[in-house]
């Protein structure tokens, strides 16, 4: 391609930049807010100021002080982690297995499944807390991941996405003798990159968010989480918004970083890996 | 890469199973056989304590064991540090479920809403009656929170003591003082609200729109609710009720109130000097006096009265809570003798917290020492602890109910409808069916 | 290693793999959300609290309560109104800067996927703490208004019914397009390029492309997206409970939102409220096959 033709692809995107400049910007701006009270003193907060702040370290003293901010971030780590790992194994091969071999009775199961989704959380949490409790697993990683490791909607998830993944491929991995499960880890796991890479920003997302469940079965101040540790600081007559800032970003890194971080697989797709 | 990824995956399997014993095994350690998971201690000379706020209650709590410790050397205590929220959650999920057992010995628990779990859940709670407090050293409304059928349940502990704060600089500014606004009645404050406005652009008053306490505060200083005694609804018929969103409603047409939609708003209005006054709990003083250039400026003063009605009074109570032992407790004997040594009659411990936490006793006896009689700069000189301790005492007592935050809702949607153009007849007929509607099954 | 061991036939073999694929997760979700489901079902035919549960007379009585309780039927009818705006405008915009990212010749493009992902991201405190200071009635919005003189004093966005529900869509739209982008995105990664690349070559423009190939390839993808935001509008929580508290006078309360209140907030009633929850259950379940059925072309 010659230079001009470059320059004159990148003038005609110039409205597309335009367009995603301002989003981004949209998208940002809460988020550079947050930085930005994180530095102020509450009061500044309350008053609305929007510069940056000299009373950051203030605010994160304050913070440590009171919270027990490295062991929330740690056991927040561990179990989106622990979460992830098992829910995209668990669910990618059944996403694989409902698509690859779908027949009659595995997309009737499919749909019952899709209900499992569907059913608002207070109304399940007393007898899942019930059971729980009965199992003495509350207090552990156990616990907290249980609920989470099978969603319907990763299971589906896979399964839309194994649509793309072409049927002669497995033919002719079987053709050279690999089993199912080597065909599933050998092949069909390689190529969805970009769909492992999505699922696990979700999860990870969600495992990292949850608060409800975890309030109900976290009864030790050893198994704080970050959102508890965020709820702590909201609760009393006085809100300190720098150190509240200050605390929420330190939740909102994480989950940037793990989207930075896998960005790139999405844009290495089954494109060019199917060939 | 496709093995390096299937062993990261195996290497997260294990972690899984490694982190879920060690984490069950410390919980579970020294059980004594029964299902308690980090919950109640086992017995022997450790509680553990369900509360939030660090730079108040949890510090108060941990005050209170230092003392007690002086005596009972090998007494031990966890304060498990629990969002009121979460709190409620927790509790209602545990005692829904039929399983206590992981609830706390002690836990604490706001006066608007134990009302509420001691109806749903009788057998959750101790009866403190006979543990040695002298209950007349506490304010006869602030009993009333934690009482069912004269039996108490809780040890008073948060004072929600309400008073008028206002900005002295503002009011000069608009030709006021301080004792043009002791006293007063709703109509009196109405009128000056008015005035000050618009000489000086602030508001003497704030109210969140949804959710907002300050009806709720007029009618209870009328000794009234929106309940009779029996405890059903009675918003419809109800002479002072019908008093209080009239005057309410009067002061919004007037733009005498400044109306928020929610806490931080509430907040805002004070620390970017919008407010000049602030009607609520005397907890408010941790965030007024947080604004260090408005130092000196501030005064408190008694709530303005409903007009027209002969129970009305100056006084009134938001907020507030007390300490409640649960039936999951082991070693209830220890818990009470705790509670009792500490927050229920000790008025040293009274003088140590108040410094560290701005925390007003319930505990009269406390209203009298020297360190609550000591000036508050921040308040120009006024000594502000002893005079809330005083308008603590004067606050008459009225029907409690375990329905305060359906009433509480009923109500301001009538408000809001009100203001809107709907005719009071008709917001007040749907608030009365929508609260007999949630206190039906 | 792969000869046969049980003497099992290559095609039972494929057959027994496709099970076994399944099993885990199915049983996962059969303990984990069915047998849950059904004590939930066996709770919302009874009333009282904790030790004090017993069925109801008339067994269904608390599903009768539902027809006679205003605020619940106010709230079913904000939930539905923000389905209907909210969840279309979000999609096409998630579409439409997924295929704007997807350009190959685009710079900067883990930057904008970035920034475009980052609201569902932010921590729901800082979020629900920026969009009501920036709608407040001094906040920045108003201030940016009166001095273009589009208004003449600050609006109270969040206090006015009306006004409040738009704060909600706007809110969602902001938070979610980019997590639905991502949905898109990974599945246009699994289009192959040589399709636009022969498209081009047939003189389609933009728009003929993004309706003829992006939108059928993705339709998978589109119909799990939907799905997924039927269900997280017809549970939507934390904009009602966070924004407006469901005020001003339950204008804008949805129906988890009023769910919760009635377990945790008000006096719990745990029978009427896993009533509620079922009624949502049924709602979004119909939706979602109606959705299902519409777009699976497959069968």
């Amino acid at each position: 391609m010659t230079k001009r033709n470059t320059s004159m692809i990148q003038r005609r995107l110039i409205p597309t930049y335009i367009f995603l400049i301002i989003v981004s910007f949209i998208s940002v701006f809460p988020l550079y807010w947050m930085i930005s009270a994180a530095t102020n003193t509450s009061v500044d907060v309350s008053r609305g100021r929007i510069l940056p702040g000299t009373h950051f370290m203030e605010n994160f003293n304050n913070l440590t002080s009171q919270q027990p901010l490295w062991r929330a971030l740690g056991n927040s780590f561990l179990y989106a982690i622990v979460t992830t790992l098992v829910c995209l194994l668990i669910c990618s091969i059944a996403g694989y297995g409902f698509e690859v071999y779908h027949d009659k009775w595995k997309d009737k199961l499919f749909s019952v499944l899709l209900l499992a989704m569907m059913i608002p959380q207070v109304a399940t949490m007393v007898p899942l807390f019930q059971m729980f409790s009965k199992a003495r697993l509350l207090n552990c990683t156990l616990g907290f991941i249980l609920p989470m490791i099978s969603t319907p909607f990763m299971i589906m998830m896979f399964r839309q996405n194994a649509r793309a993944f072409p049927i002669d491929i497995i033919e002719a991995a079987r053709i050279d003798g690999l089993n199912e499960v080597q065909i599933f880890f050998r092949m069909f796991f390689p190529t969805m990159k970009s769909t492992y890479a999505a699922a696990a920003v979700i999860t990870f997302m969600n495992a990292w968010n949850s608060y409800l469940w975890p309030k109900v079965i976290m009864t030790d101040n050893n198994s704080m989480t970050m959102p508890m540790l965020i709820a702590n600081l909201i609760t009393g007559y006085v809100t300190d918004y720098g150190m509240l800032m200050c605390g929420v970003l330190f939740c909102s890194i994480p989950t940037m970083i793990v989207f930075f971080v896998l960005q790139k697989q999405f844009a290495e797709g089954i494109t060019g890996a199917v060939k | 890469m496709k093995r390096k990824l299937l062993s990261v995956l195996l290497a997260g399997a294990m972690v899984l199973s490694l982190a879920a014993c060690g984490n069950s095994g410390t919980s579970d350690g020294g059980s004594d056989g029964g299902s308690s998971e980090g919950g109640g201690s086992e017995g022997g000379n450790k509680l553990t304590v369900w509360a939030w706020d660090q730079t108040f209650n949890i510090k108060a709590m941990n005050m209170a064991a230092e003392q007690y410790k002086k005596d009972h050397s090998d007494f031990d205590l966890e304060v498990i540090e629990t969002s009121s929220d979460d709190c409620q959650t927790k509790l209602t999920t545990c005692a829904n479920s039929g399983d206590y057992s992981t609830m706390p010995d002690i836990v604490l628990m706001q006066d608007n809403s134990y009302q509420k779990f001691l109806k749903s859940y009788p057998d959750a709670f101790t009866d403190l009656t006979d543990c040695g407090v002298n209950w007349d050293d506490f304010a006869a409304l602030k009993q009333s929170y934690s009482m069912a059928d004269d039996k108490h349940y809780g040890i008073p502990y948060d004072n929600g003591v309400c008073a008028a704060f206002y900005r002295t600089d503002v009011l000069d500014e608009a030709g006021y003082k301080i004792e043009d606004l002791t006293d007063i009645t709703w109509s009196k404050f109405t009128e000056i609200a008015v005035d000050v406005h618009k000489k000086t652009g602030k508001y003497l008053l704030t109210s969140e729109s949804t959710g907002g306490d300050v009806i709720m505060l007029m009618i209870q200083s009328c000794g009234a609710n929106f309940v009779n005694e029996n405890g059903e609804a009675y918003i419809v018929g109800n002479d002072v009720a019908e008093k209080c969103i009239d005057l309410y409603t009067e002061m919004i047409k007037q733009d005498a109130v400044k109306l928020v939609n929610n806490w931080d708003e509430y907040v805002a209005t004070v620390t970017n000097g919008e407010a000049a006054g602030v009607i609520n709990g005397n907890w408010m003083n941790a965030t007024i006096t947080g604004i260090e250039d408005q130092k000196g400026n501030w005064q408190i003063t008694t709530l303005p009265k409903v007009d027209g009605v002969d129970t009305a009074t100056n006084y009134a109570n938001n907020g507030g809570s007390s300490w409640y032992i649960t039936s999951n407790c082991k070693n209830p004997d220890l818990a009470k003798d705790f509670l009792v040594n500490t927050f229920g009659s000790s008025t040293d411990f009274y003088d140590a917290i108040l410094p560290e936490t701005s925390g007003i006793a319930c505990y009269l006896p406390a209203g009298e020492s020297e360190v609550y009689n000591e000036p508050v700069e921040f308040y120009g000189g006024q000594p502000i602890y002893s005079t809330l301790v005083e308008y603590s005492s004067h606050i008459p007592e009225f029907t409690k109910t375990p329905y305060h935050y359906e009433a509480r809702e009923a109500v301001n949607t009538a408000i809001v409808n009100i203001t809107n153009g709907t005719a009071k007849e008709d917001a007040l007929k749907e608030a009365q069916e929508t609260l007999e509607f949630k206190m039906s099954e | 290693m792969n000869s046969n061991k049980k003497g099992m036939t290559l095609v039972a073999k494929q057959k027994a793999a496709g099970w076994a694929f399944l099993t885990p997760a199915t049983l996962m979700i059969v303990v984990m959300s069915f047998y849950p489901m059904v004590r939930a079902f066996l709770i919302s035919l009874q009333t009282g609290a904790g030790a004090n549960m017993r069925y109801a007379e008339p067994i269904f009585s608390n599903y009768q309560r539902m027809m006679a309780d205003k605020v619940f039927i106010k709230s079913i009818g904000n939930t539905f109104l923000y389905l209907l705006i909210q969840v279309p405008i979000m999609l096409i915009l998630a579409i439409l800067l997924a295929q704007l990212l997807n350009n190959k010749d685009l710079k900067f493009k883990g930057l904008f996927r970035t920034c475009v992902f980052l609201p569902c991201a932010t921590s729901l405190v800082s979020y629900a703490l920026i969009f009501r200071s920036l709608f407040a009635q001094e906040g920045l919005i108003n201030s940016i208004l009166v001095k273009l003189h589009i208004l003449e004093s600050g609006y109270n966005f969040l206090g006015n019914a009306a006004s409040a529900k738009v704060v909600i869509i706007i809110a969602l739209v902001w938070r979610w397009t980019g997590y639905n982008m991502v949905f898109y995105l990974s599945g246009l990664q699994n289009i192959e390029y040589s399709v636009y690349e022969a498209a081009k070559i047939d003189g389609a423009n933009g728009w003929k492309t993004f309706w003829g190939i992006t939108v059928p390839l993705l339709k998978p993808t589109i119909i799990m997206t939907f799905i997924m935001s039927i269900n997280g509008t017809l549970q939507l929580f934390d904009e009602s409970v966070n924004l407006t508290k469901g005020g001003p006078a339950n204008a804008t309360i949805t129906m988890s939102h009023y769910v919760y209140n009635t377990c945790f907030i008000n006096v719990p009633n745990f029978g009427y409220a896993s009533a509620m929850a079922f009624l949502i259950f049924i709602m979004v379940a119909i939706l979602a096959f109606i959705n299902l059925k519409v777009g699976d072309t497959r069968d």
